[in-house]
């Protein structure tokens, strides 16, 4: 069988990890497209992604994953679009530190609806150590309401093994709506 | 209102004193209008996020090739011109965006523009947005 490629999308909101993600597993030096943040924030994180993240990952049996991160701000939502163009799955990644993180599972899962309905998503929750509330039941309980399923974890995307295991999930979805 | 009433007035001169010029806009790197002289069809601050995105795109590939620091992005459409520029201010380092309907005159726009593009770093120096 020839070796296949395929395209994920990382996203969620800024801070989320989602640049971190993807430099934790890819084996090429990841592309950035990180600018000086000019708004006053209320954290230190001083760049922020405008346009996109790549990095690349080639599977065991010799198939390629190209990870695609989106920016995290709503007003970068075009790029959502553009790059969700023929992606074969989502992660989003869910920062527990934010002020309402459920509200943000909601808008990414609204944008995102098509892909997380089709079971080709995996929504990977940050910052559940320091940041215990709200708890993975409350994620499923937004989801559900929404008509919407996806396996949700707590996850620390600096870690490689914790990024790769996301991805695992991810595929055992799709293989398991595609049987 | 305008964040910064002095690159305002700069953006509303380009655009006067140049016919083929349909809009300018003034925005930050990470994708904030600041200023803005364009028609009512036209949204600035989709227009910053996009131009934000396109530059720091721009960026990688010029990163990428080896070939410097990315200054200007000019997109060449059937019906006109969009120039984007690096405005180099040490203070608010941003970028602006010039609409252009005639593509012959691209050379002129672009010498105006650049002008234009000292006088707003100057002015977005002297006094930072508020």
């Amino acid at each position: 069988m020839s070796v296949q490629e395929y395209k994920l999308i990382f996203t969620g909101t800024m801070g989320a990890g989602k640049t971190t993600a993807i430099t934790a597993i890819s084996e090429i030096a990841p592309v950035s497209t990180d600018v000086q943040r000019s708004e006053a924030g209320d954290d230190t994180k001083v760049t922020t992604t405008a346009a996109l993240d790549y990095g690349e990952v080639t599977l065991p049996r010799g198939d390629m994953l190209r990870l695609y991160g989106t920016p995290g701000q709503a007003r970068f939502d075009f790029m959502w679009k553009i790059l969700s163009d023929g992606a074969l799955g989502v992660v989003l990644l869910v920062d527990n530190r934010r002020p309402d993180p459920l509200a943000d599972l909601r808008e990414y899962l609204t944008a995102f609806r098509d892909v997380v309905a089709g079971s080709r998503a995996v929504v990977g929750v940050g910052r559940c150590d320091t940041h215990p509330v709200p708890e993975l039941d409350a994620y499923y309980d937004v989801a559900a309401e929404m008509g919407l399923s996806a396996p949700i974890v707590s996850v620390d995307v600096r870690r490689r093994e914790d990024v790769l295991l996301l991805l695992d999930i991810l595929f055992n979805q799709i293989e398991a709506a595609e049987a | 209102m305008s964040k910064h009433p002095e690159c305002q007035a700069h953006l509303d001169a380009l655009r006067c004193e140049h016919r083929e010029v349909a809009g300018t806009l003034l925005s930050t790197m990470d994708g904030f209008e600041v200023a803005a002289s364009v028609g009512a069809q036209i949204s600035p601050k989709k227009m910053a996020a996009m131009t934000s995105s396109l530059l720091a795109l721009a960026e990688a590939v010029s990163r990428e090739s080896s070939v410097g620091q990315c200054r200007d992005l000019v997109i060449e459409s059937s019906a006109g011109i969009v120039l984007m520029m690096d405005v180099p201010s040490t203070a608010h380092r941003s970028v602006l965006t010039v609409l252009c309907t005639d593509v012959g005159v691209l050379g002129r726009i672009r010498w105006a523009a650049r002008n234009a593009r000292e006088a707003i770093a100057q002015a977005l120096d002297a006094q930072p947005v508020s």
